[in-house]
């Protein structure tokens, strides 16, 4: 069976436009050449520091973005191409959940109006029909009843993002791209969140594709975790597997920053030094070498693919890294 | 106001009526602007020479609105339309129960009110009835300022229309679709903008020739074909910044096409600024009338007019009741529109202050 999202070889270039004329000087490789497979009932995790590309892939792969090469396969068919009124069916089965419910909640609208809008968008329903569904979906995401009539402004940050999800999962997707849904939220509610995300998954057979920076998120939730590293992916394996015996030493550098709730602990681990490097600019050879503990002359001079690596409970695991640290 | 007005807006906007209502000076003002408009939508019943209701032999006649009636149905021996105010004279001398009931102020805006006699301005007469005296034509200067306040109401009204119409729309196209049509669009607004629109007002009125009941109208068009600029500048700006946000890409993400976005996402976010700017618009309206009536390039005479009010009394200075009704007139109607500018702006302000007692 073909898995539910294929991404093959994803690039997102950028345009730098500068001058008069707003001529295109260089580009800003944003996504530069991502593939990975999404399974149906799956979650993914993509983990990586801001600037690495992974909200550009989430907003590729919904299509608010027009990728410059590579394909998006959903069920078979490519995405990548579509033109905006042949994606529209589409849309029904790919959704999104965003990162700042504030900013995703148009503030004008009701809560019924912004959780009817998908079905008038897709010429469902009557009126009667669209309020009962609203009804519908604010129990399923655990909001009160007459929330409906509610502005955005008159919830917590945590029931504003439950509507972002109502609203994603109102036309029933089979897919849904998760934007770091609970980093803008406090740390008491975003289990709440997730929680009632993993409920929604299995009362609906969803698949995810997290996106996140919180590594004990996304352990939380992930079947699989993607890692990626300045447009690439730099290792994609089972959560446990990746968690248990990361591969790649920018892994191992964010495994070692998650905070350990132990107050005997005294020295914390080295953080990675250096920033990001530009994605206009980036390093020859290896991304990550500038920063790499273990960085050779190898590493300077030659990109890594990521290859297949062996696991001790035989699942695949894959690294981008010339050598077995 | 009652509770089920506020019930009806969105609670954003019920407070911002609720704030508005509470800065007095604008409120007050507003309610005077209103009241003035509605004086002037209702000017023939106030200030017209022809009467509210005639009684004439047994007849019930209203003429406000109604036909012309000729001076021989009423015992005259003119064809053109009856002198009422003749007519009301003979009729109270005489016996019979007929009689006239004239409005406040009996006379008309275009009217020669002292037929015969000597084109000259006449101070206010109480008894006379020109409570602010007569122009050069001996036209009564009430009568030409209230039927032209009617003017500049409707022009300004239509002005604010046009302008936000054509504004809003190339603004939000322009910001909404970027790239080339952003880029040409700009560069030619650019081009526009410097045309200098006194030289472009003065060869159109001398161009297109004058056709009444078509002045207003034609002006219109000219004065909005520049007007519309500002409003596309602010349209432009505040559409670049709204169509970055999210909600716009929850709405994309979605299916919504582009006319779904604008218009149910976009302009509603972009409105409330875009209000506050309205009263300071009807200024400009008001005063670029004015001016051009002054100058003579406005409406055509015998149109009753501000402009042209303005224009008599600074070359009749030794009758100064002509300028100082006239400047009055537009100073008080532009500083009421202004306080209303202000609360409107100060309502609208999302930086409000808490002050501790």
């Amino acid at each position: 069976m073909p898995p539910l999202l294929e991404v093959r070889d994803l690039r997102m270039h950028f345009p730098v436009r500068e001058g008069v004329l707003l001529r295109a000087r260089q580009t800003c490789r944003a996504v530069d050449g991502v593939s990975f497979t999404l399974a149906a009932g799956e979650t993914l995790g993509l983990v990586g520091e801001s600037g690495c590309g992974k909200s550009t892939l989430g907003r590729c792969i919904v299509r608010l973005l027009t990728p410059t090469a590579g394909s998006i396969r959903f069920e078979g068919t490519d995405l990548a191409p579509l033109s905006r009124r042949a994606l529209k069916p589409v849309r029904r089965q790919i959704q999104m959940v965003f990162q700042d419910p504030v900013e995703s909640l148009n503030a004008r609208h009701t809560v019924g109006q912004t959780l009817a809008e998908p079905f008038i968008i897709h010429g469902l329903g009557t009126p009667a029909e669209r309020a009962r569904w609203v009804q519908e979906l604010l129990d399923q995401v655990g909001l009160p009843r007459g929330a409906e009539q509610k502005y955005p402004f008159e919830f917590s940050g945590g029931q504003r993002q439950r509507i972002g999800i109502a609203r994603a999962i109102a036309l029933r997707p089979k897919l849904v791209i998760c934007d770091e849904p609970v980093s803008a939220l406090d740390v008491s509610i975003q289990s709440q969140v997730l929680n009632l995300l993993m409920e929604l998954q299995q009362q609906l057979g969803l698949s995810f594709l997290f996106i996140a920076h919180n590594l004990a998120v996304v352990k939380h939730v992930s079947d699989r975790i993607a890692i990626m590293y300045l447009g690439r992916i730099v290792e994609l394996g089972g959560a446990d597997d990746v968690y248990a015996n990361p591969r790649h030493p920018y892994t191992r550098a964010l495994l070692a920053a998650i905070p350990v709730p132990d107050p005997r602990r005294h020295s914390p681990p080295a953080p990675l030094a250096g920033d990001v490097p530009s994605p206009i600019h980036p390093p020859s050879g290896c991304p990550f070498h500038p920063r790499c503990p273990h960085a050779t002359d190898r590493c300077k001079a030659e990109r890594p693919e990521l290859r297949t690596v062996a696991t001790p409970t035989g699942t695949a695991q894959s690294v981008a890294c010339h050598y077995d640290l | 106001m009652s509770a089920a007005f506020y019930s009806r807006l969105s609670p954003d906007t019920a407070a911002k009526f609720r704030r508005f209502r509470r800065i007095r000076r604008g409120w007050w003002s507003f309610l005077v602007l209103l009241a003035f408009s509605a004086l002037s939508l209702a000017a023939e019943l106030l200030v017209n020479s022809r009467p509210l209701v005639v009684h004439y032999q047994g007849r019930w006649i209203f003429p406000t609105y109604g036909a012309i009636h000729t001076g021989r149905e009423f015992g005259f021996d003119y064809d053109y339309e009856v002198n009422y105010r003749e007519l009301q004279t003979r009729l109270a001398a005489g016996p019979g129960g007929d009689w006239v009931l004239l409005p406040p102020v009996p006379y008309g805006a275009t009217e020669n009110c002292n037929v015969g006699e000597v084109f000259k301005p006449r101070p206010p007469t109480w008894s006379g009835r020109h409570f602010l005296g007569t122009d050069q034509l001996n036209r009564d200067i009430l009568a030409r300022l209230l039927y032209g306040y009617r003017t500049a109401l409707v022009f300004a009204v239509c002005y604010v229309a046009l302008t936000y119409l054509i504004g809003v729309t190339l603004g939000c196209a322009m910001a909404y679709f970027g790239g080339w049509f952003d880029l040409t669009g700009q560069r030619l607004i650019e081009i526009w903008s410097l045309v200098p629109f006194l030289f472009v007002v003065i060869i159109l009125r001398s161009v297109i020739p004058p056709s009444p009941g078509w002045d207003l109208w034609v002006l219109l068009g000219i004065v909005t074909l520049f007007s519309w600029i500002s409003v596309s500048y602010y349209m432009r700006s505040t559409t670049y910044r709204e169509k970055a946000r999210e909600y716009v890409a929850a709405a994309q993400v979605l299916g919504a096409g582009p006319a779904r976005v604008i218009f149910v996402h976009i302009l509603p976010n972009t409105l409330a600024t875009l209000v506050t700017f309205i009263p300071f618009t009807v200024t400009a309206a008001i005063s670029s009338l004015t001016a051009l009536d002054f100058i003579g390039f406005g409406l055509p005479p015998p149109t009753p007019s501000w402009g042209e009010l303005l224009h008599q009394g600074t070359g009749n200075l030794n009758a100064p009741w002509i300028v100082s009704s006239a400047f009055t007139a537009l100073t008080v109607t532009l500083i009421l529109v202004t306080f209303v500018g202000e609360a409107i702006r100060e309502a609208f302000d999302p930086k409000h202050f808490t002050t501790y007692e």
